[in-house]
This record gives structure tokens, C-alpha cells and sequence, in this order.
């Protein structure tokens, strides 16, 4: 077993807009081989906590990723306009840093297994499950040790689901990641996070699912009526 | 005015053209059609300023311009203003002020552009200019991209967006002010965007929407130069509806 580390530290983060914080006060430390699960209702400021930790919004308090971490983010979506000419193959070649051949392209497609034909398709053309895959492919091309995932069940079809985590973790497995991911959907916790980090605009819990997801916790993060069945469904309506 | 021969003419033209058609790829891209439209304006009022002073008009308009992508700048990211408001207003205001500045003859020249009348200087500075925009544009190509189609994604690699657009704009900037010899502030806008949106219907790869933008640039500036001096037109209009032909053609191979 590799030692356990802290690869992630955050400390009394807020990011404010305006006059509203959008997150306020969470800390939370994230060990690498975790996977760690972000909950919480729509506009819980899953995503702005994601833009933090990538430096895209200012913020205060501290988020210190350790020595040489380097991070795949996958974004809940990539407005891509739908004549945009740029194949998978040249999508791939963006990547700041990494050399990308012929056969890193046929690994990273078949590593979301997606045909090694893909590389010559324009990325338009992808349906938004196929589109998803290449973004994950993407994030984990030139192997960072930590890999961001936002909000998978807004663009993958309720039979797509269980591939996109089945990937996810055999991903995780053979990458050696450190999974931080987004969603709405709890009945991933307990097969998947090791950690659950429940967020409304504030920290409600952080722990291991066992510890963390009682009842009570569970109602102060969705209210009584635990509409976070609803925010599944309406996430799918996206397709 | 010593005129320069009809090859001079050609080889400026292609190259402002080239330049044009290369950046226009990334502004549809970024999808600023109408705000870098709007900014060639911006150009007018330090053309009849150095009219006025008898100083150089480029530098005129490259003063004014590189404030005009400043100011778009610190609007996008400094501001929570919606930019194509702030855009309209001031941009207009001045090719207003510059309109008001200026005589007619003059007026016509800055708006309109006239190629034919390029002077030495004029063309080498055209050429030398046009390569160092396609030098800049190619060697940042991949950030530009990258950051134009998602800014999420490049910072999760280590850019810096907001730099990248400054560095856009200042060179989108340049390429304004090099372009109005050709077709005038008025018109420079199309000269960026319409190849590019010509190469956009038909193009299947980056590389090949990249080197149409600049490759319909060059038809249609060879053509309205070819043209203009056949049957003495101004060259800039001739070269907005040549591409606006070329554009047109386009429709039929679009992509499904």
C-alpha cells in the first residue's frame, strides 16, 4: 500500500459573488487513492467549489494541493457550437504538456472505450455521452494523479450511469487516481466514495459515508422530503 | 503619390488578407464577430486625429485601437457590465467623433480603404506586420483554441485565459490597423470574419478551418485587387462582396 498523504488541503474556503458567498467556510483534506463525493441540492455550489479548486474563481481562504499534483478536470459541460471543425484527434493535441502520437490517442480512446476510429470524427458529431468519455479521456491524458469530475448524470442517459462509474473507478484503478466527483445521486455513495463531502452554500458533513449520511444529516443537507430523486431526473432532461 | 506596381498591391493585399482570415478563425471561435467588427471602428478618430497632426495614420489608428482592446478587456474581466452594451455604445460614439473630425475625401479613404494607393513604406510595413500576426497567431494556436472553446479546461491546465484574450485582442488590434490601407475601418471587421466563416461551413479539421480562413482571405483579395483595377472601383467594398460571394458558394458544402 503507498503511503497515504495529504494531496489536497482546504481551509475556510469562500467564494463570494457579489454580495452572496456562493460556498462559505468548508474544509475538508483529501488523501491520494481516495474518491471523494460532493452532495448536495442544485445550486449547493458543487460546481463553484470545483472552479475554486481548479484557480478559476477568486476566493479566499487556502487550497493547497501538495508538490506536483497534477489535475484532469472534466467541466459539467463544454458549450461547444455544433459546426465547430475540430476532430477528437486534434481535441486531444490541446493538451498543454503532453505529447500526444498515434498511440497515446488509441490508449486514451480505449481507456473510455471508445473505437480507436474515433480520433478521426469531429467532436461535434459525438452524441453527450460519447462527448463525456472524451473529456474524461482528456482529463487523464498525461497521467495527473488527480482526477475532477463534475456532475456526470447531467448528460449521460439513466442506462449510460453505471458505465460512466464503472469506468470511472477501473480508471481510477489502473491511473492510479485520486477521484474528486460530483453528483446528485446517492445510491453511488456507498458503492463508490470513501469520503462524502455534503455541501449546501455551507459544509453540513465530511467523513466517510457510514459516518456522515445519517438521517438527520441527509435531511438538513436536501430538507425532509429528499428531493435529490427529483434533481436526478431533471438532470437527465438535459440529454 | 508614388504608385506601386500592381504586384505590390497584390502581395500586400494577400498577406493583410492572410493575417485577417487566420485571426478570424479564433474570433468566430471565440465568438466576437460583432465586437471585433465593432472595434475596427475604433480606429476612425486617431486616423483623423494623424490627419489632422500629419502624423502617421497606422500609428494613429494602432493607438487608438490597442486602447479600444484594453477596454474590452477590463470590461470582460473587470467589470460586470454586459459587454456588447458597453461595445455598442462606445464604439459608435467613436466613429461618430471621428466622422465629425474628419473631411469627406478623407473620410471616405479611412472608411472605406484604398489599397491601390500604397505607398513603399506602406507595403513593406503591411507585410512585416501581417507576418508577425500570423507568427504570433500560429505559435499560440493551441492556447487560443483551448481557451476560446472551454476557459475551464485550459486554466485546469495551468493557462491563463485572461491573459491569452488580451494577447488576442491586441493582435486582433494590429491586424485592424494593418487592414484599413485595404478596405477601410468600416469594412476591416469583415475582412476577419467572413473567410473564416466561409472555411467554417466547409472545413472537417482545426488545421483545415484554419488554413481555408486564410486561404479564402487571399482569393478574395487577389479577385477585388484584380478587379478593382480593371474597372477603377475601391477595392475594399469589391473585396467585402467578393467574399461575401466565396461565403455564399460556402452554403452548399456545408456540413450536415
Amino acid at each position: 500500500m503507498p503511503k497515504e498523504e495529504n494531496i489536497l488541503e482546504v481551509r475556510r474556503l469562500t467564494v463570494i459573488a457579489g454580495e452572496n458567498a456562493l460556498i462559505k467556510d468548508i474544509n475538508f483534506s483529501v488523501r491520494a487513492g481516495e474518491t471523494v463525493l460532493v452532495l448536495g441540492p442544485n445550486g449547493a455550489g458543487k460546481t463553484t467549489l470545483f472552479k475554486a479548486l481548479i484557480g478559476s474563481l477568486t476566493h479566499t481562504g487556502e487550497i493547497q494541493w501538495g508538490e506536483g499534483i497534477k489535475i484532469g478536470y472534466v467541466p459539467q459541460k463544454v458549450d461547444l457550437e455544433r459546426d465547430l471543425p475540430i476532430t477528437v484527434k486534434e481535441f486531444f493535441k490541446l493538451k498543454a504538456g503532453v505529447k500526444v502520437d498515434e498511440e497515446t490517442i488509441k490508449e486514451a480512446l480505449s481507456d473510455v472505450k471508445l473505437d480507436k476510429a474515433y480520433a478521426s470524427r469531429g467532436i461535434s458529431e459525438l452524441s453527450s455521452g460519447e462527448l463525456q468519455r472524451l473529456l474524461i479521456a482528456w482529463a487523464v491524458l498525461g497521467h495527473p494523479q488527480v482526477l475532477m469530475f463534475d456532475e456526470p448524470t447531467a448528460s449521460v442517459d439513466i442506462a449510460g450511469q453505471d458505465t460512466i462509474y464503472e469506468m470511472l473507478h477501473t480508471l481510477q484503478d489502473s491511473h492510479n487516481l485520486t477521484l474528486i466527483m460530483i453528483s446528485h445521486d446517492l445510491s453511488i455513495v456507498y458503492r463508490y466514495a470513501t469520503q462524502v463531502l455534503c455541501l449546501n452554500k455551507t459544509q453540513i458533513c465530511y467523513g466517510t459515508p457510514r459516518e456522515v449520511l445519517t438521517p438527520a444529516e441527509l435531511s438538513k443537507l436536501y430538507g425532509e422530503n429528499h428531493t435529490f430523486y427529483h434533481h436526478m431526473h431533471s438532470g437527465n432532461s438535459h440529454e | 503619390m508614388n504608385e506601386l506596381p500592381l504586384t505590390y498591391i497584390l502581395i500586400a493585399g494577400s498577406f493583410i488578407a492572410a493575417a485577417g482570415g487566420l485571426l478570424g478563425s479564433f474570433a468566430l471561435l471565440r465568438r466576437m464577430a460583432l465586437v471585433g467588427d465593432a472595434m475596427s471602428h475604433v480606429a476612425l478618430p486617431g486616423i483623423t486625429l494623424a490627419l489632422i497632426f500629419h502624423f502617421d495614420i497606422l500609428l494613429g489608428s494602432i493607438v487608438f485601437l490597442v486602447l479600444g482592446s484594453f477596454f474590452i478587456w477590463a470590461v470582460e474581466n473587470k467589470t460586470k457590465l454586459p459587454v456588447d452594451t458597453v461595445v455598442g455604445v462606445f464604439f459608435t460614439l467613436s466613429l461618430a467623433l471621428g466622422a465629425l473630425l474628419a473631411t469627406k475625401e478623407e473620410i471616405i479613404d479611412a472608411l472605406f480603404g484604398n489599397i491601390v494607393n500604397l505607398n513603399l513604406s506602406d507595403f513593406w510595413i503591411a507585410v512585416l506586420l501581417s507576418s508577425v500576426i500570423v507568427g504570433i497567431v500560429i505559435y499560440f494556436s493551441r492556447r487560443f483554441t483551448l481557451s476560446f472553446i472551454s476557459a475551464d479546461l485550459a486554466r485546469s491546465v495551468g493557462e491563463n485565459p485572461a491573459l491569452l484574450e488580451l494577447l488576442f485582442l491586441l493582435v486582433f488590434a494590429i491586424a485592424v490597423a494593418v487592414g484599413i490601407k485595404l478596405v477601410g475601418a468600416l469594412l476591416m471587421g469583415s475582412v476577419i470574419i467572413i473567410p473564416a466563416a466561409t472555411s467554417r461551413n466547409i472545413a472537417r479539421s482545426f488545421n483545415g478551418y484554419l488554413l481555408g480562413s486564410a486561404l479564402f482571405g487571399v482569393l478574395g483579395a487577389v479577385l477585388s485587387i484584380l478587379i478593382s483595377t480593371s474597372y477603377n472601383f475601391s477595392p475594399g467594398p469589391v473585396f467585402i462582396l467578393a467574399e461575401g460571394f466565396l461565403f455564399s458558394i460556402s452554403f452548399f458544402f456545408r456540413k450536415k
